[in-house]
């Protein structure tokens, strides 16, 4: 447990602001009709507040534990309403933008109270479990229809353990399906916490060699492997529960013959037929724009889509790596060829 | 230097699996205008001065033709051919002079003609005949129609102040045609002799005797017309080297010797015996497929389908019947082909054919004969008639919805419209316990409904819902509410520029910017609704008088039970369903209208009613903020916010309770609430002035029960949860109007959403949508259109960002709206987009 206390306590201003509050979560928002998340028709709940920092991160604005202001300019009507009413003199208006001083900003969320048009917004809003379920019971028949039910995701839904868990209970009280997806950067005892009221794991593994996953996402995997031991002996003494692995194929990173055959073998020597899907995500560009209205650099905004043969080739690679053929599936676009 | 690309920008879904007669068939069909044969409209008169053709007041629900009215009346006039009249054919009734004017042109004037290698006869039907009135008649209905004080003008002046439109029209009715294939014509012309021997002696002479006597003489149209194309066959068949053709000619003039007279013995007999019977309706009506449709082909055929195939019919066979029959309904959009160019198919005619659905005892009535028809459909592709509507309920199989979803992902939008049974049953339940009407629908035989035009639900063979006949624009009862009873903005006629002085046209509900409480408004809303139905009516009523003093159609009354019987025109009211339609439109817009105003005026009080009404006056011209405020921060319908949803569902109440209200002072006709909006919602937004919802002048309106454009942020789970609160839900404790669902709208409401096509990219997927299909069917609407995202939505969505905020961009472990993308990124998205097969 020595080297589990030890990654955490990276994480302990992080872990702080979020373990002990069982009574509100933080969350970027609910996606309906999810279709992506999982088995069936989904609502996914997107936890904000993430411990890894991976470096090609697709959702930036899911990473910061507090909530954080963005203004998308396609809204604008241009009123200057917001520069009014910020305490903090955070914006400026050029000729041909608005500008936020993220030193100055407290995202206190003024800005976006007085905006007519909805072009200042707030990212992460506090709620409550009661709160969650009524929306979640909305879309009950489409869960019941299609075999589908609720996904947590993130950002981290276990850096939020005891209402995740709360939440996981209340909808199991239901009968609901229930999955997280899970990085794996928790302590084991959320985990424990959680398990019990999930019938299926989303769990990533993006690199297997410790260091390059600490190049690449800020943390050593060493714990989230071990918790990943954890969720396996979980899953084989409940045999009805499910677990699915995720992998990024990350152009430079992780899209390469060397991670996906190790982390294929490790699938195979450690998880064994426990895994029962083995998804390749090919790597995504959407974001680039997200990270410039948090006012982030991203390495990758000039990175390509992966080609349609790469993918195919990684796809093949996984499929001789030792896990069985038929769980693995490559999902996400790729490159337009002209 | 240009080079030839290797394949099509977008990926078009094509014809396949098509014989060489079919592809030769279809392949001429879509030559148009340069095809040496045509169906274009042929004008016939009694050669009388005053005789008139075109019907105008069949357009007064299509504004768009307003302005062409004389032309088109003058047109036909000119060029109409001469019809030679037998001796005392003006002192026969109407009734019967139109029976026999028509009959006598369908036999003998209008050609008959048989394509190379078609296998259903009857080609020309488009016809524009003598409406065989006498000069007094005339008289009296041109007093009616036209002048300052006329029918015509009514209808501009409701249409220019942005009421909607009213006008009774041909067409949306399902006819009995299974009586004809199972008993024959000869059948429906012995019950009508019954019926005329029955009749007093003053009967006889008087209106009911003139009316059956011109049934008597349209119930042997079908069959002369019949012996026509059987002569045509046999010239043709003696001149055919090719014996094979030669034998399928010598069949055709075979069977059309004694069919539709007789009764169908086989498929093909059937299938003839049903076009012909069909086309010559649209003759009777001078009016191609407004919504004549099939009803429930799969079923009434399946009989045949089984016999044939069991006597050793090989089934392509009966799919290039099949297929024959499709072509031969597309040659309705021939009617006007020069202004429309080729087919004129941006036009919507809308002979459905319903498929599938629920039977007695909630059983699954889908057979063989539902899947070939789905295979012509899919295999045809992309033909717009007849327009297939596939009904979707609990017990449908997985066989049904994979083919469904399967055809939905392989076409560019789904070549068919879902109707789901549940909520449609519901409605045709409260229909009939609205309108008394119990002994012809209940739940012994509701399960045998079907769609006409569009989606709207009727009953089969004695249903004359006179859907489509009025369209009322809701909207214009918050305009009035916030006025007072004025016009938001004076009527400038755009010819002269002549501004109309204000006049107090609606209700006086004070003035609202007095208003202490939203309560007063709402009452002032109830009221001025009220107005505006009692407005529409009165119109209504006018053009459903002269309809049935001056236009008759004794043929399609053979086909519709009860006009036989009362010895009474289906103008007339002879139907033995007889109601007609308010098809509520601007819905969304109105409701998001009340929704803002309570928002902006009372809740948050925002801005003064003073200043809202300004607003709008200057069509949020300098209110950008206010108007940001209305579209951005007042809650909306269709977000599965249950407060928003419920000022929607009181919206629904009022209105279609006080529809119930009212019947026409001739006809009878019972009014029941529908929604459609056809393409109103389009025109009407020019018409209208800017709406509190945010919305300016000239943009749209809201069609039919979908929420305004880019309004269903939380997407279409939240969208079709919405649609379904406001037409009423479920009683959780199973007292609905049919279990527990309850529905306020009969004729149903018409529903459109779009999605990715990412949703159904492969078996996965699909089998999800199926689920969403079923789950559709549980919290849904009574009808749904799917669209399937588009590069040109897309490109639509960069430079209309606000219409598209639900556009959602979603792979693994991303999801983003697409127009919060940036500009480059989007181009990506479509271009992938276009490269898609």
């Amino acid at each position: 447990m020595k080297t589990s206390e030890s990654a955490l306590s990276a994480n302990s201003e992080l872990m702080a602001h979020f373990v002990n509050r069982s009574d509100r979560v933080l969350i970027l928002h609910l996606q309906r009709l999810s279709t992506e998340d999982g088995p069936g028709i989904r609502t996914t709940i997107f936890f904000k507040g993430c411990p890894l920092k991976c470096e090609w991160c697709h959702n930036p604005e899911s990473i910061s534990p507090k909530p954080q202001v963005h203004w998308l300019e396609t809204r604008c009507i241009g009123c200057s309403l917001c520069i009014d009413v910020c305490p903090s003199g955070a914006l400026k208006k050029t000729d041909d933008t608005l500008i936020r001083d993220r030193s100055l900003c407290t995202s206190c969320g003024k800005c976006t109270l007085e905006c007519p048009s909805g072009a200042q917004e707030m990212l992460g809003h506090e709620t409550t479990l009661e709160e969650l379920m009524a929306e979640l019971m909305k879309d009950r028949i489409y869960y019941d229809k299609s075999g589908g039910g609720v996904t947590l995701s993130g950002g981290e839904p276990l850096l939020q353990p005891l209402l995740s868990a709360s939440l996981l209970k209340a909808l199991k009280d239901k009968g609901i399906h229930t999955a997280i997806d899970t990085c794996g950067m928790c302590s084991p005892s959320a985990l424990e916490r959680v398990l019990p009221y999930t019938d299926m794991v989303l769990y990533d593994i993006k690199e297997i060699d410790p260091e390059r996953h600490r190049q690449f996402t800020g943390q050593s995997n060493h714990l989230i492997l071990q918790n990943l031991s954890l969720v396996r002996d979980y899953m084989q003494t409940h045999p009805d529960k499910v677990l699915w692995i995720r992998t990024p194929l990350i152009p430079g990173a992780t899209a390469n013959h060397g991670t996906i055959v190790k982390i294929g073998q490790y699938i195979q020597d450690t998880l064994g037929k426990t895994c029962q899907r083995w998804e390749l995500c090919a790597f995504n560009n959407l974001c680039r724009d997200k990270y410039r209205r948090l006012g982030l650099a991203w390495k990758y905004s000039s990175t390509q889509l992966i080609s349609k043969q790469e993918l195919a080739s990684l796809e093949n690679i996984a499929r001789n790596s030792g896990p069985d053929p038929s769980i693995i599936f490559a999902t996400g676009a790729t490159r337009v060829e002209s | 230097m240009t080079t030839q690309s290797a394949s099509p920008r977008y990926a078009i879904k094509q014809p396949h699996n098509l014989s060489p007669r079919i592809q030769m068939l279809r392949d001429y069909y879509f030559q148009g205008m340069d095809r040496k044969w045509n169906n274009e409209f042929v004008g016939f008169t009694t050669g009388t001065p005053w005789d008139i053709q075109y019907q105008e007041g069949n357009f007064y629900i299509v504004p768009e033709t307003y302005t062409f009215f004389s032309t088109f009346t003058g047109a036909f006039q000119q060029t109409s051919h001469k019809v030679a009249l037998p001796e005392g054919f003006w002192e026969w009734s109407l009734s019967e002079r139109h029976a026999w004017f028509t009959r006598e042109v369908m036999v003998y004037y209008l050609p008959h003609e048989v394509l190379p290698g078609d296998l259903i006869a009857g080609g020309r039907f488009n016809i524009q005949t003598s409406k065989c009135l006498t000069k007094q008649q005339y008289k009296a209905y041109a007093r009616q129609a036209y002048g300052k004080t006329g029918m015509r003008q009514a209808e501009l002046w409701f249409h220019n102040h942005g009421y909607g439109n009213a006008g009774a029209t041909s067409g949306h009715i399902i006819p009995d045609y299974p009586r004809v294939l199972n008993e024959g014509w000869k059948g429906i012309h012995e019950e009508l002799n019954r019926y005329l021997f029955k009749l007093s002696k003053r009967e006889y002479e008087g209106k009911k005797g003139g009316q059956l006597r011109a049934m008597l003489v349209a119930a042997t149209m079908a069959r002369d017309v019949a012996f026509e194309y059987s002569k045509v066959c046999s010239e043709l068949a003696e001149k055919e080297s090719d014996p094979a053709r030669q034998n399928e000619l010598t069949a055709m003039a075979d069977m059309l010797r004694r069919i539709p007279w007789e009764p169908a013995t086989s498929f093909w007999e059937a299938l003839q015996s049903l076009w012909l019977t069909h086309m010559l309706v649209m003759s009777d009506e001078n009016y191609p497929g407004p919504g004549v449709s099939f009803g429930r082909a799969d079923q009434y055929l399946y009989p045949f389908w089984k016999k044939s195939i069991d006597e050793g019919m090989d089934r392509d066979f009966g799919k290039e019947l099949l297929k024959c029959f499709w072509i031969h309904c597309n040659y309705a959009y021939d009617a006007m082909i020069r202004t429309n160019g080729n087919q004129g198919i941006t036009a919507g005619y809308g002979q459905l054919i319903t498929l599938a659905g629920m039977g007695k005892g909630g059983v699954d009535m889908s057979n063989d004969l539902t899947y070939a028809m789905l295979e012509v459909i899919d295999e045809l592709t992309p033909l717009l008639e007849p327009k297939p509507n596939v009904r979707l309920f609990r017990n449908s199989p997985d066989r049904l919805l994979d083919r469904v979803v399967d055809m939905i992902a392989s076409s560019q939008g789904s070549p068919f419209l879902l109707n789901f049974d549940e909520r449609s049953i519901a409605g045709l339940l409260r229909e009939a316990r609205m309108a008394g009407v119990e002994d012809k629908i209940n739940a012994d035989n509701v399960f045998d409904y079907a769609p006409v035009g569009c989606l709207e639900n009727t009953m089969c063979g004695n249903d004359r819902s006179g859907t489509v006949d009025i369209n009322l624009n809701l909207l214009k009862a918050v305009e009035l509410a916030m006025t007072g009873g004025y016009d938001l903005l004076p009527w400038k006629d755009p010819m002269s520029g002549k501004v109309e002085p204000v006049k107090r046209w609606g209700k006086d509900t004070g003035d609202a910017a007095k208003f202490k409480t939203w309560d007063e408004f709402w009452n002032a809303y109830i009221i001025q609704t009220k107005g505006i139905i009692r407005r529409a009516a009165d119109l209504y009523d006018w053009t459903d008088r002269v309809r049935a003093t001056f236009f008759r159609n004794p043929y399609l009354s053979c086909l519709v039970r009860g006009c036989g019987e009362k010895a009474m025109d289906i103008n007339e009211g002879g139907a033995e369903l007889n109601f007609v339609t308010l098809e509520a439109v601007t819905f969304a817009t109105t409701v998001d209208s009340l929704l803002a105003i309570k928002y902006l005026v009372f809740d948050k009080k925002e801005c003064s009613m003073a200043e809202l009404i300004q607003a709008l006056k200057d069509n949020w011209e300098g209110h950008e903020v206010l108007q940001a405020r209305a579209i951005n921060k007042a809650p909306k319908y269709g977000r599965d916010d249950d407060q928003a949803d419920e000022m929607g569902r009181k919206v629904m109440e009022v209105w279609s309770e006080e529809t119930w209200k009212y019947s026409t002072s001739m006809t009878k006709k019972q009014y029941r609430p529908g929604m459609l909006s056809w393409n109103y919602w389009v025109g009407d937004g020019y018409v209208m002035a800017a709406s509190a919802d945010g919305r300016p002048r000239g943009k749209f309106l809201s069609n039919a029960i979908c929420p305004c454009a880019g309004a269903d942020i939380n997407g279409p789970t939240a969208n079709v949860n919405s649609v379904g609160k406001v037409m009423g839900g479920k009683d959780i404790s199973g007292r609905g109007d049919w279990e527990s669902y309850l529905s306020m709208l009969p004729n149903g409401a018409s529903h459109t959403i779009t999605f990715s096509p990412s949703l159904i990219r492969d078996p996965e997927h699909k089998a999800k949508f199926k689920a969403f299909l079923r789950s559709y069917a549980e919290n849904g609407g009574s009808a749904l259109q799917i669209n399937m995202v588009d590069a040109d939505m897309l490109r639509d969505a960069q430079n209309n960002p606000n219409a598209y905020r639900h556009l959602l961009v979603r792979v693994t472990g991303y999801n983003a709206y697409f127009t919060s993308i940036g500009r480059e990124l989007q181009n990506e998205i479509i271009a992938r987009e276009s490269h898609r097969i």
